[in-house]
């Protein structure tokens, strides 16, 4: 059986040259924006490995997000490391905080398993928060550096822009990198054990699957990546603060996930997208910002029951006339 | 007949057009990131009204360079990221000149880093925390007219000074302002009193919802004279279980509330659970008795633009924050960043509460607080100041 010309489209590609121009549109705003949807996206992404692919529901994912925040900002900061092996540390701690967290979390299911996660991302918001020589404490620490992008200028068209355009750059490849992996992570063998215990766990543990290891590679990864997506933030922010590890932040991506539909790959980038621009657009007109992004979300939710990738894919079938 | 249509159809055309370019020439924009929705609110709103009654005060009067002010707030929901995000919003989307805003100590120093990033003069008029104009952070275009931990702890411990009790306890949050603040108060008192004994400190954490522990453990050490710097809705919660347990009568007292203790709000949200006789600071004071006439004017100006007979404590510090930025346009005479930021080192003006000056060094208004024993009044149905005692900083400022 071939898989379906959709599959084989490089999307990961196509999404990385469709962005490449947004610096040059003439609006830093628009950098701006994009730099936040970019690496929001990869948080959300990266959830989606527990939440679309295995069906775990995690309320703790900012633990992770904030780790390598948190890593990565310390190490440029105070310690003067460059930042691409301050990226990729930061993407480790996460994970090998995950793994720690996820050892306790995985002996336990549905709701108790959230709970458990929420714990632990709680703890991590309390470190941060009193931890004063080393965090900051409430205050966090401001003036995150940027990297040292000089290398950029020798490049075309690019060297003459803005930092914040660079890093709008150097953002934009390391997340399209990230979502190959991801991309491969879920098509992969491991991926699609990851689907079956999703789809069924008693029937999974039958057949032979470690049940446990696999949930916990599942969490490790997933944290891995909502890490190097925090590091990313940290610097686009120009500070890390504790409200990264914040119960409300973990909520973040669970509904740009569920906006974006969590049965598709790209549906949490196109949440993602959606929901940031929401946000800016209804902040920027009134006050009652909760008011009306609630409503829309709820209206949202009803309009497009499997999300807006899953309600385009099957208006796009009907339109094509394929059998679902 | 045609000719006239095409002519309409320019000038619509053209008034869709124009604004855009009209506007950017003729209003001044000052973005206002603040909190505006959840606890903080509270007192992000009313220091958004005092930023927007000055406002429509000089627009009344002409504006400044012949421009009006225009004031863009944004919600910052009381996070520090979504301060930067507003805040980069605010100079990248709306072409926002200056900004003037935040209230926590996280949100301070984190949009002080995009002011700087991108060059826009930034006043902050509540953020306390030293951070925010220590020497490491500080740089050409943040400024703060609000008052800092330094000032506000050691103006308590010159009070408790008076007292002439050595026997001191302290009671704070167990975060960066409590510590801060704490700190300063404990070690100057130290230095202006040498015989000064601490003789318990209690650290609950941000947000107890039990202080009866805390409580007990200070009494068991029996201190003369408690200083505590538990803000809002913490005091609130404290005051309300420590009275009960006889806490305030065993320190005769003498207990002095940093955090607002006895701002207006604290004062009427109590009622009759406000330990009275206790001292405690606040922002801003309805009745002044030996204040300047200009604190009388504002606050009449106040009441009427609020539409109530006693308005909160914090309008004053937009309003303050922002009269800073006029005058130094107006000294500047001009828009540009640079020059409103070289204008804005060492000016001095006359505000409500008296004349402030935001020092060259370190770009920080000489900003005390309104200090002061409470007293029942029955008149207002709730404690207040009984008098009102204003002390200027400047001498221990360093």
């Amino acid at each position: 059986m071939t898989r379906p010309l959709i599959n084989r489209i490089p999307w990961t590609l196509i999404v990385f040259l469709v962005l490449l121009p947004v610096p040059f549109l003439g609006s830093r705003f628009y950098t701006f924006v994009a730099t936040d949807i970019v690496i929001l996206s990869l948080f959300a992404t990266s959830l989606n490995l527990l939440l679309g692919t295995t069906g775990l529901v995690t309320f703790g994912h900012a633990a992770y997000f904030s780790i390598g925040a948190y890593t990565t900002a310390l190490l440029m900061k105070n310690l003067g490391f460059p930042f691409l092996p301050s990226w990729i540390a930061g993407g480790l701690m996460a994970a090998g905080f995950a793994l720690v967290f996820g050892f306790f979390c995985v002996r336990l299911t549905k709701i108790y398993f959230a709970m458990l996660t929420l714990a632990f991302a709680q703890i991590v918001w309390a470190i941060c928060f009193k931890w004063n020589d080393v965090t900051g404490g409430e205050q966090g620490l401001p003036n995150v550096p940027y990297p040292g992008l000089d290398w950029m200028e020798v490049l075309p068209l690019i060297g003459d822009l803005r930092v914040s355009d660079k890093f709008y750059y150097v953002a934009l490849a390391l997340v399209a990198l990230c979502y190959a992996a991801l991309r491969r992570i879920t098509l992969s063998p491991f991926g699609r054990v990851l689907t079956v215990i999703r789809d069924n766990p008693e029937r999974a543990q039958f057949i032979g699957v470690n049940v446990r290891l696999y949930e916990l590679a599942a969490f490790m990864v997933s944290g891995a990546f909502a890490g190097l997506s925090g590091a990313l933030f940290g610097i686009f922010n120009r500070g890390v603060f504790p409200d990264f590890a914040f119960w409300t932040k973990s909520a973040e991506p669970l509904i740009m996930t569920i906006l974006g539909g969590m049965a598709h790959f790209w549906g949490p980038a196109v949440g993602a997208a959606a929901l940031i621009l929401l946000n800016q657009q209804i902040t920027s007109y009134t006050e009652y910002w909760p008011f009306v992004l609630g409503g829309v979300l709820i209206v949202l939710l009803f309009v497009f029951p499997g999300g807006i990738v899953g309600t385009l894919t099957k208006l796009g079938r009907r339109i094509g006339g394929r059998d679902a | 007949m045609l000719h006239r249509r095409m002519l309409l159809a320019v000038a619509g055309i053209a008034a869709l057009i124009a604004p855009w370019e009209a506007a950017a020439q003729k209003t001044i924009k000052v973005g206002y990131p603040m909190i505006l929705s959840g606890p903080g609110a509270l007192f992000g709103e009313p220091a958004l009204k005092g930023a927007q009654m000055y406002v429509d005060e000089i627009n009344a009067a002409g504006g400044v360079l012949g421009r009006k002010f225009e004031l863009i707030p944004r919600d910052t929901k009381g996070n520090a990221d979504e301060a930067v995000r507003v805040s980069r919003e605010l100079i990248l989307k709306d072409n926002v000149d200056f900004l003037v805003g935040t209230l926590t100590s996280a949100e301070g120093p984190a949009v002080s880093t995009i002011a700087k990033e991108n060059k826009i003069v930034f006043i902050a008029p509540i953020p306390k925390t030293d951070q925010l104009t220590a020497k490491a952070n500080l740089h050409p275009y943040v400024f703060r007219s609000a008052s800092n931990t330094t000032i506000e702890g050691r103006t308590a411990a010159e009070i408790v000074a008076k007292w002439g009790l050595k026997k001191i306890a302290t009671i704070s949050p167990d975060y960066a302002y409590g510590q801060d603040v704490t700190k300063a108060f404990v070690e100057h008192l130290k230095k202006i009193k040498p015989d000064t004994e601490i003789v318990d400190q209690q650290w609950p954490k941000l947000g107890e919802a039990d202080y009866t522990p805390f409580i007990n453990a200070q009494m068991a050490k029996k201190p003369d004279a408690v200083f505590s710097s538990l803000w809002g809705g913490h005091f609130l919660t404290f005051a309300k279980q420590a009275k009960p347990l006889g806490y305030f009568d065993a320190v005769k007292y003498n207990f002095i509330g940093a955090g607002e203790a006895a701002s207006i709000e604290s004062a009427r949200t109590m009622g009759a659970d406000y330990p009275v006789g206790i001292w405690g600071n606040s922002y801003d004071v309805n009745n002044w008795p030996g204040g300047p006439p200009a604190h009388k004017t504002y606050i009449d100006k106040l009441r009427t633009y609020t539409k109530q007979e006693n308005p909160s404590s914090w309008p004053v510090t937009g309003y303050v924050a922002m009269q800073f930025l006029a005058e130094a346009i107006k000294k500047a005479g001009s828009t540009d960043s640079d020059k409103v930021a070289k204008a804005l080192t060492g000016l001095s003006i006359d505000t409500p509460i008296g004349k402030q000056t935001l020092r060259e060094k370190d770009h920080q208004a000489n900003r005390g607080q309104f200090w002061g024993k409470t007293v029942n009044d029955p008149k207002l149905g709730h404690a207040t100041m009984q008098e009102v005692l204003y002390i200027d900083p400047a001498p221990f400022m360093d």
